[in-house]
């Protein structure tokens, strides 16, 4: 194996490698708690809805847009859930189609006023995100929404497999999904010629318009998907929490772009991201810390991954 | 000499081995005895004497600033408080806002031009934040108060000209005495709170005290998870100490609101049966996880009685009376024993009887 190629591997599974490391180092300080399979499933298990958004964030981005609006989807659709499940007694089936056909909405709503006044991703997604919450803390009246029907529940966090809660399960699907799809379908490919160079792509006849569009109502029902596992997490809906996953969220898209496919926003390195994140702050809950160090702990390993990074790769000029 | 003093120390040893249990029975009846006063349907006492308040109120205003409209609990204190200032026929507006200082600024600013006579700083709009304007406010002749903010304790903050309590100190003690009574003792708790609330000082002293002197054996571990971090925090700060910690009985997430983030990490971690949820503040949906089971209890204030009582110290304040330190809103311990009394689903108001209500209108003469 030459040199450049150790190099490219070992940028691809960088992350993976701290990944273990993280957890040998835990596992060594308290392997008596660390190192446990209740331990991983909660690991596992609790941060689902976090890496439902940072694919459905994957999306746009690797389109070269940017959703700000996925985290006030996210809070909408819950709310959204909440009242038809507990204040309006309707059934899952229906509630299920509804949210998500409201998250495709948000997206075509995004997509649109993007595309039709060329307007950047970036202020319309913002624009769209505030103007969501605004309907969110009108339709519950500021209030928390309880008394979910419990089969949410019982789909999102009671049933488990191998210990670990099914939402888990969801989320490793929604990703093989992205990942082929991205990987290999002519959609993916004109996704990442429609980010790479949208000028190179229509004149190659991708069609750009439609691609983004796409991506946006994907990103969109990303959203929604994560508001009802966020709902069936917590039995309930609240007005503005779900709003803080963002920065999380796009913490963990950056740092995926780091590994498993360098350069590019995948999958799978969105993933090891989040895992590798929550395993940190877990470790760290579990020595007793304050929690003040996950934030150090979040942050410098964002920093500290993109530079390793660029230093494995020559210090390559990138655009993400 | 060294006979004497070992003889002393194993004298004292039999007897400190013989007082602790019976002091360990002490402490839990004692605890246990404090929830049963707190678990019945609450008296109504009045801070003050009786005033007419429409005639009084006619010509004033009432400008009410909340931490944040977006937070369930404020949310409803203020539409109750405009309720009532409405049907005693005085001017009283709500500032509605996110949370942010500066919109808590703009608000007091408004104020001011709009010349209201009293601004209330509603439940966390702290005013050590804008120390200056509450200066210019007061200058401007207005009343500056903050209400349910300190504990009975705690000394007005940022000069103001009253600050209207809870016995938050109290609340402390029940969620500690809760913890106490129902495991003889030998609790292994794990407390959630937010220093940079004011109501925290008093409540966590309240614990502290109550452990340090009806179960100083028991063990407990103070977390502090700033309130714009419960979402992303708490979950996996709990998840954390479930796992470092086998023995955890008892979570307590001083407001109840946190509760939303608890639950999952011990659904998550398939630990209810033997780690549970005590808490305070009474806010409905959480009252609504008491009977699900997620929650073993919540101490309830009643939303619509902190307004009455709010509105009655603000009032008395403009209409020439003595400032009220004391709010008496009173406590309740809400549990599944007794959690059918607070409606299906739960109700803010529904579960303190309604005493109050009479109570306040014979305090304004505004009796039917």
């Amino acid at each position: 194996m030459r040199l450049s190629d150790l190099a490219y591997q070992a940028e691809r599974f960088g992350l993976v490698i701290v990944w273990i490391a993280v957890i040998a180092v835990f596992g060594a300080l308290r392997p008596d708690t660390f190192l446990t399979w209740s331990n991983f499933s909660t690991i596992f298990g609790s941060e689902a809805v976090l890496v439902i958004v940072t694919l459905g964030l994957v999306i746009p981005l690797t389109a070269g847009d940017f959703d700000l609006s996925i985290a006030q989807t996210l809070t909408f659709t819950s709310m959204l859930t909440a009242i038809m499940s507990a204040k309006m007694g309707v059934a899952l089936d229906v509630v299920i189609p509804v949210t998500l056909a409201a998250g495709a909405l948000i997206g075509v709503i995004n997509g649109t006023i993007t595309l039709y006044f060329r307007v950047h991703s970036l202020i319309v997604t913002l624009g769209v995100g505030t103007f969501l919450h605004g309907v969110t803390l009108w339709i519950s009246d500021s209030q928390t929404i309880g008394g979910v029907s419990p089969a949410l529940m019982q789909y999102v966090i009671i049933q488990r497999f191998f210990g670990i809660p099914i939402s888990f399960y969801y989320a490793i699907g929604l990703a093989a999904l992205i990942w082929y799809g991205l990987a290999y379908t002519a959609f993916g490919q004109q996704l990442l010629f429609t980010g790479r160079g949208r000028e190179v792509g229509r004149l190659t006849g991708v069609a750009v318009g439609r691609v983004r569009l796409i991506s946006f109502v994907a990103s969109g029902m990303m959203g929604a998907i994560a508001g009802l596992l966020y709902t069936g997490t917590t039995g309930s809906a609240n007005p503005s929490s779900g709003t803080m996953l963002l920065l999380p969220a796009f913490a963990a898209a950056f740092l995926g772009a780091t590994c498993i496919k360098p350069g590019r926003f995948n999958a799978w390195g969105s993933v090891v991201a989040v895992y590798f994140l929550v395993t940190g702050i877990n470790g760290l809950s579990v020595l007793g810390f304050r929690t003040f160090v996950q934030d150090l702990f979040y942050g410098g390993a964002l920093i500290v991954a993109v530079m390793v990074s660029q230093l494995i790769s020559g210090r390559k000029e990138r655009n993400l | 000499m060294m006979r004497y003093l070992s003889t002393t120390a194993i004298a004292s040893t039999v007897l400190l081995a013989l007082a602790l249990p019976a002091f360990a029975q002490d402490g839990t009846a004692t605890a246990a005895a404090n929830i049963a006063a707190y678990s019945g349907i609450p008296a109504f006492v009045a801070a003050g004497d009786p005033f007419d308040a429409k005639a009084c109120m006619a010509d004033k205003s009432i400008f009410t600033i909340p931490a944040s409209s977006a937070i369930p609990f404020i949310k409803t204190i203020t539409d109750h408080k405009a309720e009532i200032a409405g049907a005693l026929g005085f001017k009283h507006e709500v500032w509605e806002n996110q949370g942010n200082p500066t919109q808590w600024i703009q608000g007091i600013e408004y104020a001011v031009n709009n010349k209201f006579n009293l601004v209330s700083l509603l439940a966390g709009a702290d005013p050590r934040f804008f120390e200056p304007q509450v200066k210019a406010a007061q200058e401007a002749g207005l009343k500056v108060v903050v209400s349910h903010l300190t504990g009975l304790e705690q000394d007005a903050p940022a000069g103001v000209d009253a600050a209207t309590a809870i016995d938050y100190r109290k609340a402390g003690e029940l969620m500690a005495d809760w913890t106490i009574a129902k495991t003889g003792g030998k609790v292994n708790a794990l407390v959630v709170v937010s220093n940079e609330a004011l109501s925290t000082d008093s409540i966590v002293s309240g614990l502290t005290e109550a452990f340090k002197t009806r179960c100083p054996d028991c063990v407990f571990e103070i977390v502090n998870v700033p309130i714009t971090d419960w979402a992303t925090k708490i979950q996996p700060t709990v998840a954390g100490a479930l796992q470092s910690n086998p023995n955890l009985n008892y979570v307590i997430p001083i407001y109840d609101s946190m509760s939303t983030f608890v639950t999952p990490a011990i659904a998550i971690a398939a630990k209810g049966d033997a780690v549970k949820v005590v808490t305070f503040n009474g806010t409905p949906f959480v009252l609504d996880l008491i009977r699900d089971g997620s929650v073993e209890m919540d101490i309830g204030e009643n939303l619509d009685w902190i307004a009455h009582a709010m509105l009655d110290a603000e009032m008395r304040l403009l209409c020439g009376l003595a400032p009220i330190r004391d709010s008496k809103v009173p406590l309740r311990v809400f549990s599944a024993a007794n959690i059918g009394e607070a409606g299906s689903p739960a109700d803010a108001a529904k579960g303190y009887g309604d005493a109050y209500v009479k109570g306040y209108q014979d305090l304004w003469k505004i009796s039917q």
